[in-house]
């Protein structure tokens, strides 16, 4: 399914915005609110999970059913789940597309990532101490 | 012992009425404030010493060598980049701005990815603005765009507008009429007595169809704009020009979505046409505690509000060219100082992952998506926790952050006071 992809804020992200390595944190973050139709297209349940590919990279998170999204539109909260697939494109004003990033939307049966792969994965070293 | 009128540092609000008991060098009970206020101020994430990161890993080291190794890469390098600063006092900002000036940095902090935009929309065109303290005692007409209070700036509501009442409304729920206008039917537009729902990049025709009406020239528009019918935008406009005093807050949904600046600027000319009828002022809703701090600190000493490039010597500005996204998307920086924020997370990772490729240091009480990505990372106080110092609140008002528990760490200010001692000592041999 053809979508696109907005990000911002929430309550549960902000919450747990300071314990980045909490599941707390990875479960608020790791999330992508659709419209429950699109979830019954696509032919899976809440819970179940799909990967977004944008022109940046692709990435697998969890589905929430959201009465509040528009049909064709998925939110995922702020955070390094949405930035793995957010462009760094900025149109010469600074500012990429966070709220604008057009993706495929595909379930899958593969895990979601911890905050700490997501970040080895673009060179990082984890630090768990 | 209880602490009272403390300011939360967590979001732009900057809510100054909160009771804290402090046990020790614990907080173990906070009133008033919002869940994010608990949260931030109960939290214990911190990093409990300097750590480097080895060939094996990451090892433990002294602040001295910290501070050491963190002016040998900066003075080491051709085009460093300086970012961050939005969770942190003025004090340190302004430490930051003259070590970006020492070794010719550009130096950016976390309205480019916030409200960066409107600020270049307020460059060409002004902000018809007011305090908060304006509006709750006077607005009769609150608009919504593009922002949900209810989740990012929880006590918005209760505090200024929707639930509170002031001198001139009394009774809050009965005079003050709240219109939401967001692509999404969030948490606050559920509240809202008007709800406009448009097509995800939408705004700029919905704000010029309410000025086409303002102005009197209605009749030229459609049967629908992005999704809104007319007649909704008639009604809406009249509830705007019979209105006392109007009070526009928006948000990332003006910023983030197509047409950025161009949108916040036809939202200002939206006010402007207002105020030939009435009184209407318009206000971004900022995020972070004192991200609107850094604005103000940069715009005194280098008369930029952000993305300041030292580069030739002076400050120079250009949006686009300067900005902190678009110097690591181009791996133009050959080193990175980042400080009280969290690129890491909130960068998309074609930038955040030049970070890990350079020596870049992070200055940041907690661990963050950004210590992978660090060669160092020091641990600091947090403004408002254990370290008091000045923020500036979403209109500009600013506000004495207060010390609530005594520190087992330096103050960020002291840190980097240190390190630029250190950089003027190296270049001075
Ligand atoms: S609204 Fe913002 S400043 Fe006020 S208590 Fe909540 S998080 Fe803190």
């Amino acid at each position: 399914m053809r979508a696109v992809l907005n990000t911002g804020r929430n309550i549960s992200q902000g919450i747990a915005v300071e314990h980045k390595g909490s599941p707390a944190y990875q479960a608020a973050v790791s999330v992508c609110h659709m419209n429950p139709v699109d979830l019954m297209e696509l032919g899976i349940d809440e819970g179940e999970h799909v990967t977004l590919t944008s022109r940046a990279g692709s990435v697998v998170l969890t589905t929430r059913a959201a009465e509040s999204m528009n049909r064709g539109e998925v939110f995922v909260p702020l955070g390094p789940y949405a930035n793995h697939i957010i462009s760094a494109e900025t149109h010469a004003t600074g500012m990429p597309d966070f709220k604008a990033e057009p993706v495929d939307v595909v379930p899958t049966d593969e895990s979601v990532r911890t905050v700490w792969e997501l970040m080895e994965s673009i060179g990082g070293v984890r630090y768990d101490h | 012992m209880i602490i009272k009128d403390v300011v939360c540092p967590f979001c732009g609000c900057l809510c100054d009425d909160l009771d804290v008991e402090v046990d020790g060098q614990k907080i173990i009970k906070v009133q008033n404030g919002c869940t994010l206020a608990e949260a931030t101020l109960t939290g214990n994430n911190r990093l409990p010493a300097p750590i480097r990161r080895t060939a094996n890993g990451w090892e433990e080291i002294s602040y001295d060598d910290a501070i050491r190794e963190t002016a040998d890469i900066l003075c080491a390098a051709d085009r460093p980049l300086l970012y961050g600063w939005s969770s942190t006092h003025g004090e340190a900002q302004s430490i930051g701005v003259h070590i970006a000036e020492l070794i010719g940095a550009v130096i950016d902090n976390t309205s480019v990815v916030c409200h960066g935009p409107s600020i270049l929309a307020i460059q060409e065109v002004g902000h018809p603005g007011c305090t908060l303290g304006q509006v709750k005692n006077r607005a009769d007409v609150i608009v919504y765009w593009g922002c949900n209070p209810t989740e990012a700036h929880p006590r918005h509501m209760s505090r200024y507008t929707t639930f509170a009442t002031g001198f001139f409304v009394p009774e809050a729920q009965k005079d003050r009429t709240v219109i939401v206008v967001d692509t999404r039917r969030t948490e606050s537009a559920e509240i809202a007595d008007e709800f406009i729902r448009i097509e995800r990049g939408g705004d700029y025709e919905v704000l010029s169809a309410l000025r086409a009406i303002v102005r009197g020239k209605g009749s030229i528009l459609p049967r629908e704009i992005a999704g809104v019918a007319r007649e909704q935008l008639f009604r809406v406009a009249e509830i705007c020009m019979k209105a006392k005093f109007g009070a526009i807050f928006f948000g990332l949904g003006l910023t983030m979505s197509n047409g950025k600046y161009k949108n916040v600027r036809n939202a200002i000319e939206l006010t402007d046409e207002l105020n030939r009828h009435t009184k209407f002022t318009i206000s971004p809703l900022r995020g972070h505690g004192n991200v609107y701090g850094s604005n103000e600190v940069f715009t005194w000493i280098t008369g930029y509000p952000y993305a300041v490039d030292f580069a030739r010597g002076i400050a120079f500005y250009n949006p686009g060219e300067t900005t902190a996204v678009d110097i690591l998307r181009w791996g133009e920086c050959d080193a990175a100082l980042i400080v009280a924020s969290d690129p890491g997370a909130h960068f998309p990772h074609a930038a955040a992952a030049h970070l890990a490729k350079i020596p870049t240091i992070l200055i940041d009480p907690h661990r963050t998506a950004t210590t992978p990505l660090c060669r160092l990372q020091i641990p600091c106080t947090m403004a408002g926790i254990d370290a008091e110092g000045t923020a500036y609140r979403m209109d500009g008002v600013p506000i004495r952050y207060k010390k609530l528990i005594e520190s087992l760490y330096p103050d960020d200010a002291d840190l980097l006071r240190r390190i630029h001692d250190r950089i003027r000592e190296v270049q001075g041999a």
